[in-house]
C-alpha cells in the first residue's frame, strides 16, 4: 500500500536516526527533496527543531509511512514581496476555478491510499481533493529558485538597508559576513551539495551548502590540498597539485606561536586564492556565512597545529578591517576533527586579544550559530567569573567592579558583560543597588571547567601590531 | 514576596557593583524578582534556531550541571576517520623555524599551470609517451594554456600552435585531446572555478555564484541612511561640473579661434590691399595650395586619451541618464598574453557605446556578450595597484582605459581615432570647399549596389568609413546597377559626386529621376557630369608655384578629375562576379606597367627615403613593434594616395584582405571612366597627419610641409597574411569599406607605406583597433560646439 504513496517535498513523517547514545529515534521531518537514484528513492530529510546540519538523504525503510502528513496550506516559506503566485487566502475556492486537473493523478493517488491521513475523515472528497491540490501548488511555488531580480531582503536592520527608493532589486548590505534572514534559504542553499571533504588527514561531511563549482558537488569526495586548501575532483589531481604547491603552512605571516599553536594573518585582498578557498571551505560548516562578496575587506586569523609536516589548519576566525559596529569576530569556525577539545575558546581568546592590542572592545557578529553561543557565552562566562573571583577586597571591604571595568580588562563588548552576568544569574537588586552574587555552585562549577581548560593564549607570544585601515585609501 | 514599591534603578555599567561570595549572601529572597528590571539581552541567535532541541537541551545541561555533559552537547555530522595514505601524499617534512613565518608579499605566484592533470590524463600521457616524451608538468602547462586562452569559445588549433611552442605532433594530439576533453566536461572549464557574476546582475541571486565585486561605496555610519545617497548626488555633481569644464574648455577654445581666424583674415585683407589684389587672383592663387595643406584641428593628444575619454563620459550619460556608470562593455584584450599573472584589465569597465563592429572574424572569442553589460562602481577595491598613469582627470580612475577598448601598453601614448576629427576648412576660404566635408555618391564594389551619397573618412588604423547622408538620390540608386559606371574593369569604382554646394541644386533637380529612376539613368550620368563640370572651379595655372607643390597640385587636380577609388574587396561571392580570364590578364598587364611607372616615377619624385615596414607575420606581434611604427599594419592601407600599388580585379584572386589602390597618376584606362573624383589623395595625406603639434593655430595653418605622397618601396609581405585579413575582414552585407593590401599572389603582393613621416601614424595596436573605432559615432555636443552641424549618419565601422 504504502508504495503507492507520492510523497511531495512539504511532507511531513517521523523518520529514524539514532541518537548520540546510538538509540534509535523517530524525530519528525519533512522532506525537502526527492531524488531517484537506480533501484530506489532518496528522500532529503530536515529533522524539524533539529538544526539543518543534521539533514539528510534517507532511504525509504527509514519512513514511517504511517504517520506521514500532508503539507499544511500555510507553507513555511511565506511568499515574499507579492510575487505574482502568492498565495490565496481562501485557496479552496480559487482552486476550484482552474481544475485543469493535470497534477491530480499522483496526488490525487497519495491522498487515496493514505486513509490515515488525519484530516481525510470527516471531509468530503472532493474538498480534500481541492486541499491537496492547493496543497501541491503551494509547494510547488515554493521550490521555484528564487527569480533573479527578485528582492533579497536584506540582512539585519533596516537603517542599514541598500534598498533603495527606486524599487531596483539590490544586492545584500556589503558589510559583515553573515546573513540572518532566511532569504538564502531557498532550495539550493538549503540543502548540503558536497558529500565528502577530504583535507589532510581527515574527512569531513559538510554541514550546509557551499558555492562550490558546481560540477564538483556530484563527486562523491572533494579533495582539498590542506595548506593551500585548493579543490581538486581527484586524488591523482590533488597528487599532482601537491607535485606543485609548496605550501606548508597558511600563506600568511605568522603572528602567533606558542608551542604548537600559531595563529596566521592573512589579508583577504591580498590573498584572494587563499580566502576563497577558505571561506568556500568555511560556508561548509556556518549556516549563516555569506560568501556573496569578495573577501576584501576581511583579515583571516588562521589557527595551525603544527607537527613535521606542516602546519595543519585547525579553525581560524575572520574580522571586518573596519567595522562599523564593534564587531571584532565575522566568522569564526573550528572545524570539526578539532571540535570540542577547546581550539574553539582559544580562537574566541584570541579575538579578544588582538582587541586588547587594539584597544577596543569587541562583540563577534550576530546571528550566532547554536555552537556559537555555547562557546562564546562559555568563552565570557570564565573570563568574567575569572576576574571577579580574583578581586580580593583591600581593607576589609567589599570588593566591588563596574560593568565597563569588566568590559575594559577583557575587552568583551559591555552589552555581551552584561548578558553573560545575566545569564550565570549573577546580577541581583539588593537594598537599593546592584549587586553581583556569586554562589557556591557557580564558583564549583568554574573551578571545575577552568581545570579543563588547558589551551591558553599566552599575549606575550602575540606579535601584532594593528594598522588603521581606515587611514588607508582601501582595504 | 518582596513587594518592591520601588521601581529598580537601571543598570548602570559606570557604578560598582559589590560582589557577594558564598557565606556573605544576603537574604536571596529579596533579590529574587528584581532580576526583571535588568533588561533581558538577545542572545544574538536567530529565533527559530534558538528554540532548536538540541540547544535548549544543551543549555539546561548547562544550568543544571554548571558544565558540559557528553550526552547532552549538540550533535553534529561526523568525522570520518584519518586517512592512512597521508604520509604518501604528503610527501617530505618541514621543519619549522626559529623565527615566525613571514611571507613576502607577493611571493606566492609561483608559475605554476593551474591545472592538474587527472588519471584520464595520465593514459593519453602513457600513449603519447611510447612516441616522445611529455612530462606531466609539461602537459599541464599546455592545458593550462588552452584552457586560459579559451573563452567561451575554445581556441583553434592555429592559435593553440602559436600559443603552445610545441612540435607538431604532440601538439596535435593533446590539442584534439584537450578539445574532446572540454566538450565533454560538464563545468565550463577543465579547472573548476567558482561562478563568477556576470554583470548585467543576472546573477544575482545564483547560488553559486560567491564572491561578487564590491561596488565601492562610502562607508556609511549605521544609522546614516542619507550619507549615502548624499555621496552619490556628490558624484553627480561633481560629474556635471567636470561636463561643464569641458565644455566651457571648448567653447574658449573655439572662441580663441575665431579671434584668431579674424585677426588673420583681417591681415589677409590689409595685405590684399597693400597688393592691390581687388580682383583676388592672388589670393587665388595663394590659397589653391594652401587649401590642400590645411590642417584639420589636431587631436588633442594627452597621455591616454584623457580628452576622449572626457567625452565619452559625457556621451555615456546622455545615453543613460537613469545609469551614469553603467558601460557597455566590450572585452577586446590581446587573447595571447600570458606574462602577465593577473588580467589587470579584465574587468575593467570598456567602453563600446557603438553596436558591435561587424567586420570582426565570427571566431573571436571575446566577442561582446550582449548581457555583459557590467554595473561600473566608481573604485574597485582591487584595483589600487593598476598602472595608471598620473591622472590628470578626475574621472581618469573611472575609466583609465578611455576610449580605447583595448589593452594599451606601458609607455605608449595612443592618440583618438582620426575618423572624427572634421577637417576643417579655413574659414575665410570656405568656398574651396574642402574636399573632407562633401558627400559623394559611392558605390561598393561587394555587394554591388550604390551606397548613396556618403562622406568619406579615415578612420583609426587606416579604415575607410563611409557615412551616408541622405539624398534625394538614394531611391533612384537603389534601382540602379552599378555596374553601368563600370563596363570595362571588373572593379567597381567609385563615384563620388559633390553633394554641397552648387552642387545641391543639379542634384536636386531632376524630379524625373525621383518619380521614375529607371528611365533617367543617362539623365543621372548627364547630371553627374554637369555638375562636375559646373562644380570644378578651373585651376588657375599659375606659374610661380612653389617647387613641387605646382606638381602635386597637379597631380591632385587631376586626381580630381579622373582618379577613381578603385575597391576590391576579398570576399569570395566575388569571385563570380564576371571576371573572365581575358579581364584578369590583361588587368594583371596593366598592374605590371603601372607598376614600374610608380617605381620610375616615385624614385624620380620624391628625394624622402621610405621607410617601408615589414608586415608581421601574425598579429600579436604588432603591439611589439616599436612604438613608432607598429599601427602601419593597417595604416598603409588608407594609403591609397601614396600607395602605388593599383589592383582591382585581381584582387578578386587574392586569397585574403581587400585593397584600394587607386592609381593617382593618370591612366588611360582609368580616365575612360568619367567617375566623378573621390579627392581623396589630399584628404588622405591629412587624415595620415596627427597634427599633434600644432594645435594652437592648427585650423588655419598646415603643421607640415606640403603633402607628398610618399612613394611606399614595396615590400613582399609574408605568407601570413592569415591572421590580418581575419582581423579586419570586411563583412560585405554591411556595406563596409575596407581597403586592404591586397595582390594576386602572397609573393607578388606590394606593400605600401606612407614612409617619409613615422609620425603621421595614429598609434594602434591593429588588431584591436576595429573595436575602438566603433565609438567614433556619437559627438553631438562636440558637433554642436564646433558649429558644424551634420547630418551626416556614421555608418557602421569596420
Amino acid at each position: 500500500l504504502t508504495s503507492v504513496v507520492e510523497l511531495v517535498e512539504g511532507c511531513r513523517l517521523p523518520v529514524l536516526r539514532k541518537n548520540q547514545e546510538n538509540e534509535d529515534e523517530w524525530p519528525l521531518a519533512e522532506i525537502l527533496s526527492v531524488k531517484e537514484v537506480p533501484g530506489k528513492k532518496l528522500y532529503y530529510v530536515h529533522y524539524i527543531d533539529f538544526n539543518k546540519r543534521l539533514d539528510e538523504w534517507v532511504t525509504p525503510d527509514r519512513l514511517d509511512m504511517k504517520k506521514l502528513q500532508f503539507p499544511k496550506k500555510e507553507a513555511k516559506t511565506p511568499t515574499k514581496n507579492g510575487l505574482p503566485g502568492s498565495r490565496p487566502s481562501s485557496p479552496d475556492r480559487d482552486v476550484v476555478r482552474d481544475h485543469t486537473g493535470s497534477l491530480l493523478p499522483t496526488t490525487f493517488c497519495a491522498y487515496l491510499s493514505t486513509a490515515q491521513c488525519p484530516r481525510s475523515t470527516n471531509l468530503h472528497p472532493t474538498l480534500t481533493l481541492k486541499i491537496v491540490r492547493c496543497q501541491m501548488n503551494g509547494t510547488t511555488r515554493r521550490l521555484v529558485p528564487s527569480q533573479p531580480g527578485r528582492k533579497r531582503k536584506n540582512c539585519g536592520t533596516d537603517e542599514d538597508s541598500q534598498d533603495s527608493l527606486d524599487g531596483i532589486p539590490s544586492a545584500p548590505r556589503m558589510t559583515g559576513s553573515l546573513v540572518s534572514d532566511r532569504s538564502h534559504d531557498d532550495i539550493v542553499t538549503r540543502m548540503k551539495n558536497i558529500d565528502c571533504i577530504e583535507l589532510g588527514r581527515h574527512r569531513l561531511k559538510p554541514w550546509y551548502f557551499s558555492p562550490y563549482p558546481q560540477e564538483l558537488t556530484t563527486l562523491p569526495i572533494l579533495y582539498l590540498c590542506e595548506f593551500c586548501l585548493k579543490y581538486l575532483k581527484s586524488l591523482k589531481c590533488l597528487q599532482r597539485h601537491l607535485t606543485k604547491c609548496n605550501l606548508r603552512h597558511p600563506p600568511g605571516n605568522e603572528i602567533y606561536r606558542k608551542g604548537t599553536i600559531s595563529f596566521f594573518e592573512i589579508d583577504g585582498r591580498k590573498n584572494k586564492t587563499y580566502s576563497q578557498n577558505l571561506c568556500l571551505l568555511a560556508k561548509c560548516f556556518l549556516d549563516h556565512k555569506t560568501l556573496y562578496y569578495d573577501t576584501d575587506p576581511f583579515l583571516f586569523y588562521v589557527m595551525t597545529e603544527y607537527d613535521s609536516k606542516g602546519f595543519h589548519i585547525v579553525g581560524y576566525f575572520s574580522k571586518e578591517k573596519e567595522s562599523t559596529e564593534d564587531y571584532n569576530v565575522a566568522c569564526i569556525l573550528t572545524l570539526p576533527p578539532y571540535q570540542r577539545r577547546g581550539y574553539g575558546k582559544l580562537l574566541i581568546e584570541f579575538s579578544y586579544e588582538l582587541s586588547k592590542v587594539e584597544g577596543k572592545t569587541g562583540t563577534p557578529e550576530k546571528p550566532l550559530s547554536d555552537l556559537g553561543l555555547l562557546s562564546y557565552r562559555s568563552y565570557w562566562s570564565q573570563t568574567i567569573l575569572e576576574i571577579l573571583m580574583d578581586l580580593k577586597s583591600d581593607n576589609g571591604e567589599r570588593p566591588q567592579i563596574t560593568i565597563n571595568e569588566i568590559s575594559e580588562i577583557t575587552s568583551v563588548k559591555k552589552e555581551d558583560v552584561i548578558s553573560t552576568l545575566q545569564y550565570l544569574n549573577l546580577i541581583n537588586y539588593y537594598k537599593g543597588q546592584y549587586i553581583l552574587t556569586l554562589s557556591e555552585d557557580i564558583v564549583d562549577g568554574h573551578e571545575r571547567a577552568m581545570q579543563k581548560r588547558h589551551l591558553r593564549i599566552d599575549p606575550k607570544c602575540l606579535h601584532f601590531t594593528p594598522k588603521d585601515w581606515s587611514k588607508r585609501g582601501k582595504w | 514576596m518582596s513587594k518592591l514599591s520601588f521601581r529598580a534603578r537601571a543598570l548602570d555599567a559606570a557604578k560598582p557593583l559589590p560582589i557577594y561570595r558564598n557565606g556573605d549572601i544576603p537574604d536571596l529572597n529579596d533579590c529574587v524578582s528584581i532580576n526583571r528590571a535588568v533588561p533581558q539581552m538577545p542572545t544574538g541567535m536567530e529565533k527559530e534556531e534558538e528554540s532548536e532541541h538540541h540547544l535548549q537541551r544543551a543549555i539546561c545541561a548547562q544550568q543544571v550541571f554548571r558544565e558540559k555533559r557528553d550526552s547532552m552537547v549538540i550533535p553534529v555530522p561526523e568525522v570520518e576517520g584519518s586517512i592512512t595514505y597521508y604520509d604518501r601524499l604528503y610527501k617530505g617534512d618541514f621543519r619549522q623555524t626559529k623565527q615566525l613565518i613571514h611571507i613576502q608579499p607577493f611571493g606566492l605566484d609561483n608559475e605554476q599551470p593551474d591545472y592538474d592533470m587527472d588519471s584520464e590524463d595520465e593514459m593519453l600521457l602513457n600513449r603519447l609517451n611510447r612516441k616522445m616524451e611529455l612530462k606531466p608538468l609539461q602537459f599541464e602547462v599546455m592545458v593550462d594554456r588552452l584552457e586560459k586562452a579559451s573563452g567561451n569559445q575554445l581556441v583553434t588549433l592555429q592559435e593553440a600552435k602559436l600559443l603552445l611552442n610545441e612540435d607538431d605532433y604532440l601538439l596535435k594530439s593533446v590539442y584534439d585531446y584537450w578539445v574532446r576533453k572540454r566538450k565533454n566536461c560538464r563545468g565550463p572549464s577543465l579547472t573548476p572555478q567558482v561562478k563568477q557574476e556576470k554583470r548585467d546582475g543576472s546573477t544575482n541571486n545564483d547560488a553559486y555564484v560567491a564572491f561578487r565585486r564590491r561596488t565601492e561605496k562610502m562607508q556609511t555610519r549605521k544609522n546614516r541612511k542619507n550619507d549615502e545617497a548624499s555621496y552619490e548626488k556628490m558624484l553627480k555633481l561633481r560629474r556635471e561640473f567636470s561636463r561643464t569644464v569641458t565644455i566651457l574648455e571648448m567653447i574658449k577654445k573655439r572662441e580663441k579661434s575665431k579671434r584668431e581666424l579674424l585677426h588673420l583674415t583681417l591681415e589677409v585683407v590689409e595685405k590684399r590691399y597693400q597688393m592691390g589684389d581687388f580682383s583676388g587672383e592672388v589670393l587665388k592663387e595663394v590659397s589653391a595650395p594652401l587649401a590642400e595643406k590645411a590642417v584639420f584641428p589636431a587631436p588633442v593628444c594627452l597621455p591616454n586619451g584623457n580628452r576622449h575619454k572626457m567625452e565619452s563620459k559625457i556621451k555615456t550619460h546622455k545615453q543613460q541618464p537613469s545609469h551614469p556608470t553603467r558601460h557597455l562593455s566590450a572585452h577586446s584584450e590581446p587573447r595571447f598574453d600570458f606574462t602577465r599573472p593577473h588580467r589587470k584589465y579584465g574587468r575593467r569597465p570598456r567602453l563600446d557605446a557603438a553596436p558591435r563592429p561587424p567586420g570582426r572574424p565570427p571566431q573571436r572569442p571575446h566577442a561582446i556578450a550582449d548581457g555583459d553589460i557590467k554595473q561600473y562602481d566608481f573604485h574597485s577595491s582591487g584595483e589600487e595597484d593598476s598602472p595608471l598613469s598620473p591622472s590628470s582627470e578626475p574621472d581618469e580612475e573611472n575609466d583609465p582605459d578611455g576610449a580605447f577598448i583595448f589593452r594599451r601598453r606601458d609607455g605608449c601614448h595612443y592618440l583618438a581615432p582620426l575618423g572624427e576629427q572634421r577637417w576643417c576648412s579655413p574659414p575665410g576660404l570656405a568656398w574651396l570647399a574642402d574636399p573632407g566635408q562633401r558627400n559623394s555618391l559611392t558605390a561598393l564594389s561587394v555587394p554591388r549596389r550604390w551606397v548613396g551619397v556618403s562622406h568619406r573618412r579615415l578612420g583609426r588604423g587606416g579604415r575607410i568609413v563611409l557615412d551616408r547622408t541622405s539624398s534625394d538620390l538614394d531611391r533612384a540608386l537603389r534601382l540602379l546597377d552599378p555596374d553601368v559606371f563600370c563596363p570595362s574593369t571588373a572593379s567597381v569604382t567609385h563615384h563620388h559626386m559633390h553633394t554641397d554646394t552648387h552642387v545641391n541644386a543639379a542634384t536636386h533637380t531632376p524630379p524625373a529621376a525621383r518619380t521614375n529612376p529607371q528611365c533617367s539613368l543617362a539623365q543621372l550620368l548627364s547630371n553627374i557630369q554637369a555638375c562636375r563640370v559646373r562644380y570644378f572651379r578651373p585651376r588657375p595655372l599659375h606659374e610661380n608655384g612653389k617647387e613641387g607643390s605646382k606638381k602635386d597640385a597637379l597631380q591632385h587636380d587631376d586626381r580630381k578629375g579622373r582618379g577613381t577609388f578603385a575597391v576590391a574587396n576579398n570576399s569570395r561571392t566575388s569571385l563570380s562576379g564576371g571576371i573572365t580570364e581575358e579581364q584578369f590578364q590583361s588587368h594583371q598587364q596593366q598592374l605590371e606597367q603601372m607598376k614600374q611607372q610608380q617605381i620610375a616615377q616615385s624614385i624620380h619624385q620624391q628625394g624622402v627615403q621610405p621607410q617601408g615596414l615589414q608586415l608581421p607575420q601574425t598579429m600579436q606581434h604588432i603591439p611589439a613593434l616599436p612604438e613608432r611604427s607598429h599601427s602601419h599594419v593597417t595604416t598603409m592601407v588608407s594609403t591609397d594616395s601614396v600607395s602605388k600599388t593599383l589592383d582591382s580585379a585581381s584582387a578578386h584572386f587574392a586569397a585574403s584582405a581587400v585593397v584600394s589602390a587607386p592609381n593617382q597618376e593618370s591612366k588611360p584606362h582609368r580616365a575612360g571612366i568619367n567617375g566623378i573624383l573621390p579627392c581623396q589623395g589630399p584628404r588622405q595625406t591629412k587624415f595620415g597627419r596627427p597634427a599633434a603639434g600644432a594645435s594652437s593655430t592648427s585650423s588655419v595653418r598646415p603643421s607640415g610641409g606640403p603633402p607628398r605622397p610618399a612613394p611606399g618601396v614595396p615590400q613582399s609581405l609574408p605568407h601570413g597574411l592569415g591572421p590580418l585579413s581575419s582581423v579586419s575582414a570586411v563583412s560585405p552585407a554591411h556595406a563596409h569599406h575596407s581597403a586592404r593590401p591586397c595582390a594576386p599572389s602572397p609573393p607578388a603582393l606590394k606593400l605600401a607605406s606612407v614612409a617619409s613621416s613615422p609620425d603621421h601614424v595614429p598609434r594602434v595596436a591593429p588588431g584591436t583597433a576595429i573595436s575602438s573605432l566603433a565609438r567614433d559615432k556619437h559627438e553631438p555636443e562636440r558637433l554642436a560646439l564646433n558649429g558644424m552641424a551634420e547630418t551626416t549618419v556614421a555608418m557602421e565601422v569596420t
